[in-house]
């Protein structure tokens, strides 16, 4: 479940980020505390702690003080704002370099792309 | 919420290693009684089948002592690791691993007495054997009996907590000198007293000290004992 | 933060080898540190003199302040779980768990009554009866229900299986959650606790050689793996401790990381970069001294900027 390579916390902020985006951690719910995101990931609750800290830094969660961390109200907009900003660097640069590693331009991609979105709209998935 | 006894200090924490002792009762109460007890029973046995009319008397009144030595030399091969496991100092366990000791003493003195005077009103158990009642032990009636038994229980205890004590820090070897030593030592005595002709005077002695003068002697040699227990301990690893 | 055990210049010698040669390092309050190393490098040595069950050749060792040896005040509140651990004869686990109540000022039942049950420990038969897990888990239950501020577990779990080392894992964290307090779990089953320890502490034939949290640990070292000649050439001047190769392919694990800039054009090289997990990281290193020298520690992991 826990892969290597980000830091632990980074990881544990990024799952709490996914279920804000894909909307199972709703704006102004309250969010997991700190022991039960360590009991469930089974780290540290340090970890937990930071990972959460992170989060209150960037404003994607708020400390109320005596209840606990909630997901306040614009949070998933930003969230979605700075995945498209990085979808470009995350995405995009890795998929142009391996497509040129197999001898794909560009232009290939691009159609590629479309094909693929036509399916998905199609079937419902991109796979067959 | 919190321990029975929760001070961390003192005389609080040197009782609960006499309770730690008593935790599992077989140690210090069961066994001694039962080695106590089966022993007697089986003197009386023994008395009962031998065909002689006089007053007839047994040693098996020192089986519990052997087993309490036994006692002495598991509570540093087998408590002594344990004490350390609750984050005991070497003292505390020291100092209440002696207090459960003095206490089974206690008991097998007071069991050992009540036998003697059941002995002495029943004529020797209705066979005319005597286990407690051994006439001098009891020359200074039953309180120098009680005085004697518990000064030889301990002597016992003391010798197996000590001897155990050196192997645990420097080994068979340390402990194969030491006996070794002691030996040569009684040796050389004897040889003394065999060169001064002095037999008779040692056993005109020993008779006039008793049983209880001799247990009067043997007290500062258990307190030696001891002493030295406690100071090899300090550096010991369990 | 502060520091509950401080340790200077700590060495223990035996008749001819160094089991601890001048260890230096401090544990801070509530944290739970992995302490890791090979069998024998020094870590079990180490917590015993720390519970002054054994004794140093020189340096010195403050806990709570305070040096441990024959000091009730501070070794009441230190518990240490060692792994072949003797009881008293023809004791039961009941014995066993009775007496620590009555030692460990914070001992709390109903925790000890809720881990008999989850590792389903026989209370009444005797000790000497039980199976290796069974073992284990009286040492582990003791060690979790005390609540004493340092809790040393000098690989208690090996006798544990699986299933059983994740129950006490769980217990730890969730107890640790509700109660933080200082805990030194040492293991060589690495990657397990890596998750639930915060800091990690190295040691390597008696001497330390690495002193920080998981996290930078886990930064510390890079793994490249592609075409030799092309991985060959990244890792020209760095230190490399640990190269393996299949036909043309190799890969190297190497201390430090690499820039952005570096990392795009190892992707742009179509060379792979892999993490290394700590589990790996410490034992190339350790492998690493194995081969250079006979008895050397490590590199020297400290001095790797993260």
């Amino acid at each position: 479940m826990i892969e290597e390579g980000k830091p632990l916390f980074v990881q544990i902020a990024e799952r709490i980020e996914d279920s804000i985006v894909d909307g199972s951690l709703p704006e102004r719910s309250q969010a997991p505390s700190t022991n039960e995101l360590a009991a469930f990931y089974r780290i540290n609750p340090a970890t937990a702690a930071k990972g959460v800290a992170m989060l209150v830094d960037k404003s994607v969660l708020e400390k109320r003080r005596g209840i606990g961390m909630f997901v306040p109200e614009g949070a998933r907009e930003l969230l979605l704002r700075e995945r498209r900003d990085a979808f470009a660097d995350r995405y995009v640069s890795p998929l142009i370099d391996e497509a040129r590693r197999i001898g794909l331009s560009p232009d290939d991609l691009a159609a590629l792309v479309r094909e693929h979105g036509a399916r998905l709209t199609e079937t419902g998935r991109t796979t067959s | 919420m919190s321990a029975v006894v929760s001070s961390p200090l003192g005389r609080n924490r040197i009782l609960n290693v006499v309770r730690l002792q008593f935790i599992n009762k077989v140690t210090y109460i069961w066994m001694p009684l039962l080695v106590l007890g089966a022993s007697w029973v089986i003197s009386i046995l023994i008395f009962a089948m031998i065909p002689i009319d006089e007053p007839k008397f047994g040693g098996g009144a020192q089986a519990p002592l052997w087993a309490l030595m036994a006692v002495g030399i598991q509570a540093m091969t087998l408590s002594f690791p344990f004490s350390q496991a609750m984050s005991l100092t070497r003292r505390e366990f020291y100092l209440g691993t002696l207090a459960a000791a003095s206490v089974t003493g206690v008991m097998l003195s007071t069991a050992f007495v009540l036998i003697g005077l059941l002995e002495r009103a029943t004529n020797g158990m209705g066979v005319n054997g005597y286990f407690a009642y051994l006439p001098a032990m009891w020359e200074s009636g039953w309180l120098g009996a009680w005085f004697t038994y518990l000064v030889v229980t301990m002597f016992l205890f003391v010798i197996g907590f000590w001897a155990a004590t050196i192997f645990k820090r420097w080994g068979t070897i340390a402990v194969t000198l030491v006996l070794s030593g002691i030996g040569l030592l009684l040796v050389g005595v004897v040889f003394l007293i065999t060169r001064l002709e002095a037999w008779p005077a040692t056993w005109t002695w020993l008779v006039e000290t008793g049983p209880l003068g001799l247990a009067f002697w043997a007290v500062p040699f258990i307190a030696l004992m001891a002493l030295g227990s406690y100071l090899t301990l300090r550096r010991t690893v369990a | 933060m502060t520091a509950v055990i401080e340790v200077q210049g700590l060495t223990k010698r035996y008749k001819d080898t160094l089991a601890l040669d001048a260890v230096s390092f401090a544990i801070e309050k509530d944290t739970i540190y992995g302490f890791l190393g090979r069998n024998g490098a020094g870590k079990t040595t180490a917590m015993s003199i720390l519970t002054a069950q054994n004794f140093a050749t020189s340096g010195s060792v403050r806990v709570f302040g305070e040096d441990p040896y024959e000091n009730a005040r501070v070794l009441s509140r230190v518990c240490f779980v060692r792994e072949s651990q003797k009881y008293p004869d023809d004791a039961t686990a009941k014995h066993a768990l009775a007496a620590a109540r009555l030692f460990f000022p914070h001992w709390d039942q109903q925790l000890a009554d809720q881990l008999i049950d989850e590792f389903q420990l026989p209370l009444r038969t005797r000790i000497k009866k039980l199976s290796r897990g069974q073992l284990s888990a009286v040492g582990v239950i003791i060690g979790l229900a005390s609540r004493a501020e340092i809790t040393f577990f000098d690989e208690p779990y090996l006798g544990l299986d699986a299933v059983a080392r994740q129950i006490f894992y769980d217990r730890l964290l969730a107890d640790y959650a509700e109660h933080p307090r200082t805990i030194l779990l040492s293991s060589h089953l690495i990657d397990e606790v890596a998750n639930l320890v915060e800091r990690v502490l190295v040691i390597d034939h008696g001497r330390i050689i690495m002193d920080e949290t998981t996290e930078d640990a886990l930064q510390k070292a890079t793994n490249l793996v592609g075409p030799a000649d092309a991985v060959d050439a990244f890792t020209r001047g760095r230190e490399v401790i640990h190269r393996e190769s299949l036909g043309r392919v190799s890969s190297v694990t190497f201390l430090g990381t690499l820039t952005a800039a570096e990392r795009s054009e190892v992707s742009a090289a179509g060379l792979e970069l892999a993490p290394v997990s700590l589990q790996q990281l410490i034992v190339r290193s350790t492998q690493h001294a194995g081969t250079s020298e006979q008895g050397a520690p490590a590199a020297d992991l400290k001095e790797v900027a993260s």
